[in-house]
């Protein structure tokens, strides 16, 4: 159990040390990256589930990315790789449910069926590698701020702060009461359903006392609810955010609709 | 129980997300109307939010089975924070949780706030919970009710995955199936829920009955509510039968295309050459129409290898410079 508690800690930490490098990435405006991330996403997976081979090029933009910030994209595909059983699980009724052929590999039919379920595990590992260098070159706290710049109300991005910040000293707690726990329980390693009960309840009663002397403490230096904007003036909008965001859009809008893949293939073909 | 951005078309994750946003948005306006009069509740939130994500990490054992499970916390946090603030609470922790852990999509997070979040907070807990629980008296009463509304919440998701998955036409498993499917694993993980709702509840009230005393949270009322569902039921309607026809043809580009020539297939020219190219492509392609061909998975391969070279190179080359 503790296992999964600090490993969650190091998880945070590996994002908050990855952040703070300077590289090309690093150095772009929050919200061209987000922007470019989400419209990656709309393109990719807006590609039909028959055109694997379209598909496949849409690596481009985590592995290009991956390299602008200086993160191995060999790390980026092993993190991604757990998303790969649920999709999995989704996915794998296509084989079953889609048996038409689709082409032939010398005496080998690849079915339809076959080439969908590898696209739905191809769109779950991209979408999930453009995310993973979204975060990795951007960091939270530029993140929230850059979410706040496009418009989503600071209530929200105060609330996504709170929760980080305090995220990391309620992992520690929590995993001070399960080290008590497991030193006094001679190896059994489950937690029945009532001890969780009262181990979680436990922990939130502490967390309720900690929000009211939080509360209190903020109310104190004059807190008003609102979380002012922070010494560090606002990040200014760059030349090299446009270029970012304008070169991968036009990028991304050309291979969506001439679908360079087939083209080439039939090229070959004839 | 996330949903992966692979299970989604664009069409759904932007009508789910602008569903959740509009629920999001009225509910950080009422919360934000009740901060002004006590600035503990943003701190508290705050808190809260946290608590959750680090009780998700501690699994309890699911008797019998030698599985575990962990608390999703919708019906707890709008127990204790009432539905509104629970309902941003919960969502600051699916953002967090996509963002920092890549635990669910960044396109389906619409899918997953409304899922998991709104289903669980707006629907289950005003009609399930609160009628059951009544002023939180006994513990029998709040037994019941956490289990019952664990169990709808998680139904109810299971219900609204199935949609969502459905209507971007990627599964070929047919609706009836896909159901089967999902039912019973929600149910039991509903049952779980509720079970550690409870457990949680019966701490809460053995310690600080007070938290859990009283209506002091202004939930949607009765009025609220009925105010409230003909638009999610009209949403719902609209996206469904919007998200229907843009995906019961997954490629928008030939859908345009035969909106605009009449016909899905671009006019081939009549004349010689292209008659000769069209007997050719019939012979080598094995099925023309189809969209994808192993030559095409071979180059798009080789294309990748290359820019993965260079991409490498790059990153050498600024390690010694």
């Amino acid at each position: 159990m503790r296992e999964r508690l600090t490993r969650a800690l190091c998880r945070m930490d590996a994002v908050e040390l990855s952040s703070r490098a300077d590289t090309p990435l690093h150095r772009l405006d929050a919200r061209a990256k987000l922007l470019a991330t989400l419209l990656f996403l709309v393109a990719m997976l807006s590609v039909p589930l028959a055109q694997l081979s379209e598909l496949l090029l849409y690596a481009l933009f985590p592995l290009l990315c991956a390299a602008m910030g200086g993160i191995r994209y060999g790390d980026i595909v092993r993190q991604s790789l757990v998303v790969l059983p649920f999709v999995a699980l989704i996915g794998i009724f296509n084989l079953f449910y889609d048996r038409e052929a689709a082409f032939r590999i010398g005496t080998l039919t690849v079915t339809t069926g076959s080439v969908s379920f590898l696209s739905i595990l191809l769109r779950g590992l991209l979408s999930m590698q453009a995310l993973l260098v979204l975060i990795l070159g951007t960091g939270f706290y530029p993140l929230c701020r850059g979410m706040q710049r496009l418009g989503i109300p600071a209530l929200f991005t105060a609330q996504l702060l709170f929760v980080y910040r305090y995220t990391y000293v309620l992992i520690e707690e929590a995993g001070r009461m399960s080290m008590a726990r497991d030193a006094r329980s001679f190896g059994r390693r489950t937690y029945p359903l009532p001890l969780w009960g009262e181990l979680i309840g436990q922990l939130l009663l502490r967390t309720l006392r900690r929000a009211e002397a939080i509360g209190r403490a903020m109310a104190a230096r004059g807190f008003s609810g609102r979380i002012p904007d922070g010494l560090r003036a606002p990040d200014r909008w760059q030349p090299r955010d446009t270029a970012f965001l304008l070169g991968w859009t036009l990028a991304l809008t050309l291979l969506r609709l001439l679908r360079p893949a087939e083209r080439f293939s039939d090229w070959i073909t004839y | 129980m996330h949903m992966s951005d692979a299970l989604i078309s664009p069409a759904v994750a932007a009508t789910a997300g602008a569903v959740s946003l509009i629920l999001l948005g009225t509910a950080i306006r009422k919360v934000g109307r009740e901060s002004r009069d006590d600035t503990a509740s943003l701190p508290r939130m705050g808190v809260m939010g946290a608590f959750v994500f680090a009780a998700q990490l501690i699994n309890f054992a699911i008797p019998g089975t030698g599985s575990s499970g962990h608390l999703v916390g919708g019906i707890l946090l709008a127990t204790l924070l009432g539905p509104w603030a629970g309902l941003l609470t919960l969502a600051s922790v699916l953002f967090l949780q996509c963002l920092l852990f890549a635990d669910g999509g960044f396109l389906a997070l619409g899918c997953n706030l409304f899922n998991m979040a709104v289903l669980s907070c707006l629907v289950a807990w005003p009609t399930v919970y609160r009628p059951i629980a009544g002023s939180g008296g006994s513990p029998r009463r709040v037994f019941a009710a956490a289990l019952l509304a664990g169990i709808a919440a998680a139904v109810l998701g299971a219900l609204a995955v199935t949609a969502e998955t459905e209507l971007s036409g990627i599964t070929a498993l047919p609706w009836g199936r896909f159901l089967l499917f999902m039912l019973p694993i929600h149910l039991l993980i509903g049952i779980g829920e509720g079970l550690a709702t409870a457990a949680v509840l019966a701490a809460v009230r053995r310690y600080r009955p007070e938290l859990l005393n009283g209506p002091q949270h202004a939930g949607p009322s009765r009025r609220g509510v009925r105010r409230l569902l003909p638009i999610i039921v009209a949403t719902l309607l609209v996206a469904g039968t919007f998200s229907w026809i843009a995906s019961s043809d997954p490629d928008g580009l030939e859908w345009s295309i035969e909106q605009v020539a009449g016909t899905s297939e671009l006019p081939a020219g009549s004349d010689a050459p292209h008659r000769t190219a069209a007997v050719i492509q019939e012979r080598t392609a094995l099925l023309p129409d189809y969209g994808t061909s192993f030559a095409g998975i071979v180059g798009s391969g080789l294309l990748l290898a290359v820019a993965f070279g260079a991409s490498l190179f790059i990153r050498v080359g600024r390690r010694q410079s």
